[in-house]
């Protein structure tokens, strides 16, 4: 059996001295799809940050195809093939489209130049195409979170953390963005996504893991996860 | 497994990983500390010199002062480097914020300016 992709063990984290990850276990097999689901405020973030090297937990290791990586920095595991999509898009406003693809490829070991790079993400993404000469900021949000994955894409990443997709959109935009998610996991990437919209994602997930308080009450098959999902969000 | 989760498994196990903790807190102490006690000592050497009649230990104590001043600059830079750092970088990070805020607010005194809807439009 090959190593997970990414493996969060016993995770503790917290942000001064307020403790908001209570030792979480968390799995993302080579190539799947995992659904991180979990009411406002369960601490879901916080894992996608630890995952990512933006926050060091206080306790508990980060292991990559195997490997531990607790406390490497988020720009070397951004370099390795870790990449993340953060709540709120993270585009460069006041950058264009180009631009911001640019960025793109100033990571290490992205090869093929800008063009090479724009014709990558305009080929699944043909909108941006039309948008290239546009400032991000001026972009929808569906058109940004497209910019956001594209960029993301370009750098050929092993795993791709994706924090709040759905935030501010409609819900057509944020059906038609999980297709291109699902699409892009059966091209081998592993992808653990946050939600707080469990619908959204359920569909297109592998595995799915409910956070309720900074713990894991839950992770299985979505299709195990039905009632306990209800009483995540409403209590009881 | 697949060729990216081979790449990545070569990666990771390249990569390093620093366990020491931060030491901008012990540099900003250091340099307090060095800018703290360089200016006392220079008061002190001046003193000193006050009461030596003999120029040659006139001459040391006034050399012991000036290197003492030179410590409390290099002291002074050395707290400053470590203490606006942490500053600085919040200081980025809020204008990032603050920009991001101010086009979202201009884009969307646009659309509804030009009656089009501020809603998220669908993607086609």
């Amino acid at each position: 059996m090959s190593e997970p992709a990414l493996e969060l063990c016993r995770v503790h984290a917290a942000y001064g001295g307020i403790e908001v990850l209570h030792g979480i276990d968390l799995v993302v097999p080579e190539g799947a799809v995992v659904a991180l689901l979990g009411a406002n405020g369960a601490g879901k973030s916080t894992a996608v940050k630890v995952a990512a090297g933006l926050l060091a937990p206080t306790a508990g290791s980060v292991r990559v195809a195997g490997h531990d990586v607790t406390g490497a920095a988020a720009h070397d595991l951004a370099r390795i093939g870790v990449c993340t999509i953060p709540e709120g898009r993270g585009v460069f406003a006041n950058l264009t489209v180009r631009e911001n693809l640019w960025m793109a490829t100033q990571v290490a070991g992205v090869t093929g130049g800008l063009s090479g790079v724009e014709a990558t993400a305009f080929e699944r993404f043909p909108l941006l195409g039309e948008r290239r000469t546009q400032l991000a900021g001026t972009l929808s949000g569906g058109e940004q979170q497209m910019l956001a994955l594209a960029r993301a894409l370009v750098t050929d990443p092993a795993v791709l953390l994706l924090d709040e997709l759905s935030m501010g959109l409609a819900p057509i935009v944020v059906q038609r963005l999980y297709e291109i998610v699902a699409q892009v996991a059966r091209e081998g990437i592993s992808i653990l996504v946050v939600e707080q919209f469990a619908q959204a994602v359920l569909g297109i997930a592998d595995r799915a893991a409910i956070m309720v308080n900074g713990e894991i009450t839950r992770a299985g098959p979505p299709s195990a996860l039905g009632s306990e999902l209800s009483s995540a969000y409403l209590g009881g | 497994m697949n060729d990216r989760m081979e790449r990545l498994k070569a990666d990771a196990a390249q990569i390093t990983v620093s366990r020491k903790p931060s030491r901008d807190g012990l540099w900003q102490t250091l340099g307090a500390v060095a800018m703290g006690a360089g200016v006392v000592m220079a008061f002190v050497a001046y003193q000193l010199s006050l009461g030596k009649s003999d120029p040659r230990d006139i001459s040391s104590l006034g050399i012991l002062a000036v290197s003492m001043l030179a410590l409390a600059v290099v002291g002074a830079a050395v707290f400053l480097r470590y203490s606006l750092a942490r500053f600085l970088r919040f200081w980025l990070l809020r204008q990032l914020v603050e920009d991001q805020a101010h086009i979202d607010r201009l884009v969307t005194a646009l659309h509804n300016g030009d009656g089009a809807p501020a809603a998220d439009e669908t993607l086609t």
